[in-house]
Parts: structure tokens; sequence; C-alpha cells
């Protein structure tokens, strides 16, 4: 995933922090910037869900390869529009 | 400067808040003395074992033991050196032969262990353009099998056909191999792969494999025990199974079988076959022995069956809830953690042992209390396992007493 740390879109940001709002147990703004293991506490179960989710939601297949590199909402947002960008090529 | 481990801080609180007022602790339990198949001595308390994924109890079949004491006595107490250097006895060639005569395959080749055949053979079998499909309700040992190979990695939802055909459909322009991993029976919850349905939607798309993990149905499903897609009656759908000697023929040791012309390329190429010793020959010459046992288990499986259904029947009349249909796993779902911790205690306590099975090991973040049967167990025994569920569940305010007298099931 080479798009990783350009600027996703701001409609994909959106949309995923709308659905990050039941995964959000720490209260944490959502932003962008939001780090996932920093912010949220996610651990490797909450992950799992919430990919399941994003999947849903944008009707893609997210590869567990990329999760590593998945830091931020921003990072998700832009290997989302890429994922997005490349199923409708 | 962190310490060394301090990013497990919070598994180790998790840890400690449930277990650390010094009460009984699943990763302490020792048998003391191993009386049987069914029962071992824990500390001094006899206790039955229904948790030991020993399905067909052939761990003290005599014709294993016996084999198994010939080739310590002939060829000693292990091989010293991997399978492509020193590490292959006649033995090792002998096994391989049995196992593709039992699954009626071209090749096979002999892992030291269940974890090492997935670990080998999936971070292997698909390169850098190609595709691994894997359900999302898999073994740890496939999530670091797929984790070592080049593939794109993507889960779909458990046992759910319609979701992998949407995936697969989604990589249809895309020129590489896909790889489907499913396993035939799910360990945790014990509920079976919809292979009829897989194996459909695997032929519709082209240049798609599929691997089936059998770890926990060979020798449990089947005439001839092996596994589901013998039962679903599609084994030349199946390209690649995987499966351990550590469950119902049990010893140790993993497997690969396959038609697949190119198979003895991966002697050469997986590292977990390559760079590890190879299995001791008393292991060999046990698993030798147990595979022909298990092919001609049908009254060990049949008893198997009936033992799964009488404790299935027997905690569901309590009201306890089951996690699947009747298996030979029987996975009770507790409410919350600290009540599937409570629970267990008392079990261990009162002389049965099963798994506790705690997320994040579990799928939908179950608390389990992860029982399996043996064709060993007794009527008797399952009926004072039943008995005993009863007794803890009703002490922690989980069912209402009235539920525990039961009349006879089975
Ligand atoms: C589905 C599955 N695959 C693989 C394994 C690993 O087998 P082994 O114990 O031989 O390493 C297990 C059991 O631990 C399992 O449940």
């Amino acid at each position: 995933m080479t798009t990783i740390g350009t600027e996703p879109s701001a409609q994909t940001v959106a949309a995923l922090v709308e659905i990050l709002g039941p995964f959000n147990k720490t209260g944490a703004e959502l932003k962008p910037g939001t780090r996932f293991t920093e912010d949220l506490n996610f651990d490797s179960l909450v992950v799992m869900e919430f990919v399941a989710v994003v999947e849903d939601t944008f009707d893609i297949s997210v590869p567990l390869n990329i999760l590593p590199d998945v830091a931020t909402i921003r990072d998700l947002a832009a290997a989302v529009d890429e994922i997005v960008a490349e199923s409708k090529s | 400067m962190a310490e060394l481990l301090d990013r497990f801080a919070p598994l180790m609180g998790q840890r400690d808040a449930l277990f650390g007022d010094g009460g009984a602790n699943p990763f302490q339990v020792k048998m003391d003395q191993v009386l049987s198949q069914t029962e071992a001595m824990i500390g001094n308390r006899r206790t039955i074992l229904v948790g030991t994924n020993n399905y067909l109890g052939l761990t003290f079949a005599p014709e294993a033991l016996q084999a198994a004491h010939d080739a310590l006595d002939a060829c000693g107490t292990g091989t010293t050196g991997s399978r492509v250097a020193n590490g292959t006895y006649s033995g090792h060639a002998d096994l391989e032969k049995t196992l593709a005569t039992f699954f009626g395959k071209e090749h096979a080749m002999v892992f030291s262990t269940g974890f090492l055949a997935n670990l080998g053979i999936l971070s292997t079998l698909m390169g850098p353009e190609d595709f691994i499909l894997m359900d999302a309700d898999c073994h740890a040992s496939i999530y670091d099998g797929v984790r070592g190979s080049s593939a794109q990695i993507i889960r779909f939802k458990h046992n759910d056909a319609a979701d992998l055909d949407k995936r697969l459909a989604r990589l249809a322009d895309k020129p590489g191999n896909k790889l489907i991993v499913i396993e035939g029976i799910y360990s945790m919850l014990g509920d079976k792969a919809q292979l009829a349905d897989i194996v459909a939607v695997k032929k519709k798309h082209a240049n798609t494999y599929l691997l089936s993990d059998e770890a926990h149905s060979l020798g449990v499903l089947g005439r001839y025990g092996r596994g589901l897609p013998e039962e679903v009656g599609c084994e030349d759908d199946v390209d690649f199974i995987v499966g351990t000697f550590s469950k119902s023929v049990g010893t140790v040791g993993g497997f690969c079988v396959s038609n697949h012309p190119q198979f003895d390329t991966l002697r050469l190429v997986c590292r977990a076959y390559v760079f590890t010793a190879s299995l001791p020959p008393s292991v060999v010459a046990s698993a030798i022995a147990n595979l022909k046992a298990v092919q001609k288990g049908g009254a060990l499986r049949a008893r198997l069956m009936r033992n799964a259904k009488h404790l299935h029947t027997g905690l569901s009349a309590l009201g306890l809830k089951i996690a699947s249909d009747v298996s030979p796993v029987v996975a009770v779902v507790a409410p919350d953690v600290q009540t599937a911790v409570t629970f267990w205690r008392g079990l261990i306590e009162a002389g049965v042992y099963v798994n506790l099975a705690l997320p994040p090991a579990t799928p939908f973040g179950y608390s389990l209390l992860r029982a399996s049967l043996c064709a060993a167990h007794t009527e008797e025994q399952l009926e004072e396992v039943i008995a005993i569920f009863a007794k803890v569940a009703s002490d922690i305010g989980l069912i209402t007493p009235a539920k525990t007298k039961r009349t006879a099931v089975g």
C-alpha cells in the first residue's frame, strides 16, 4: 500500500469517524491523526472487529498485510481510498 | 526506558485481576499422575478429563504402545536432525506412505507439529501475486502461517460462503492464484465448515485452491475417519489437507497431504520442515499404529458421538448455553469472563477438567468452558460431569436449582 501517508478524502475520514463511534471506549477525539493503539486502546480483537465493519461499509476487502502500517484514522482512510479506487478501475 | 515486556502489561494486568487471588489457575494446571485417557490426579484430586482433544482415546492403544517401545529400543530417543539432513529414518517414510494411503492422496509430508505444518505450508504455497482467503475463526497457527506469506491475506466471515464468493469475485481480474483456508471442525466452538457451499464457491472461480485444517475432524468425521471432506463426499475438491497427530491420533506431529503434482517442491522450501528436528522414532511408530486404528475406528467414532450427544443433551437440559450443535467439542458459553473463571474453578475443585477459553482467543468474544469428549468416557463419568456442572452452575447463580433436577438423558 503505497498511498499510506498521502492525504485521504474528507468523505472517507468522515465515514470512518462515524463507524468508529461505537468502538471508541476511551472517549478520545476522533480526527485524522487519532491513533488506534495509543489513543483508542484497540487490541488485536477490536482491530479485527472494526476492520470487518469497515469492509462491510465500503464493500471492500482490507488485506491483513496492510494493518501493521495503519496507525491512524488518516492511514486507514488513505488505504480505503486506494482499495476503493482499485476496485473501480 | 520501558522494560522489555512492558507492552504486555495490559494482558498481565488482566491475568492478575482474574487469577491474582491465588485460587485455581488454568495456566498452572498440572497432571501429577495420568490414570487413563479420561482421568488424572491433579494435586490430590482424582479428576475426570473432559478437555484433552483425545477424541478416540488412543493414547494408550496397546498396538501403538508396543510399536513405540520397539522403535525406541531399535532407533533411540531421537533423530537429532531435520528431515532434509540426518532426520529421515525409514519410519518417517513409512508414516508418509501410511498417510497417503489413508487419505487416498498422492503425496504426504510429515512435520514435527500441526502448528509447524500450518506455518510451513501457509507461508510457502502462495506467492507475491497471490491471495489467501481465510475463515475469520481460523486457529492461531493459520494466522501465524499466513503472516509469513508474501500473498495478500483476506479474511472472510466465519463459515459464510456468500461472503467468500463476494470477496473472490472482487479478485476476478487478478491473475494470481487464490487459496481458501478453512477448518473441518472449528476448534473453539466445535462447529463444522459449510464445506459443500464453500466447494461450490471454489469451483465458480478460476485458479482457486482449497486447504482444510482437519485438526479436530481427523478420526472424528467420515466413515473411515478422513474428516469432513469424507463425510461431505468432496475429497477431490480439497486440494490440501493439513492435520495433526496431537488429537485423535493420540501422539504429536503434523502433516499435509495433496494430489498436487509439484507437492515435493515443498520439501525443499518449507522452512518449518527444513529447519527443525524430525519426530522421534517412537512417536512416528505410534502415529503409524494409531492411524490404522483411526481408519478401523468406526466403533470408536460411534462411541465418541454417543458421548458427545450425552454431554450436549445433559448440559443443554440444565439451561446452559452451548455454542454449537452436537459435536465432540461442547463449548458452554458463560455470560462474562469473571463468571467463566468462577465456573471453571468450581469445576476443577469438584474434579472436572475442561478448558477455560477467553477472548481474544475465542470467536464473538465468548468466555467459554470448552469440553471435548473422548470415546473412552463412560456413561457414569459423563453423568458425574453433568451433575457437577449442575451443582457449580447453580452455586454461582447461573441456573436455577430447579433445572438441576433432571431425568436421565442420553
Ligand atoms: C485447528 C488447529 N490447527 C492446528 C493445531 C496445532 O496442532 P499441534 O498441536 O499439532 O501443533 C491445533 C491445535 O492446537 C488446532 O486446533
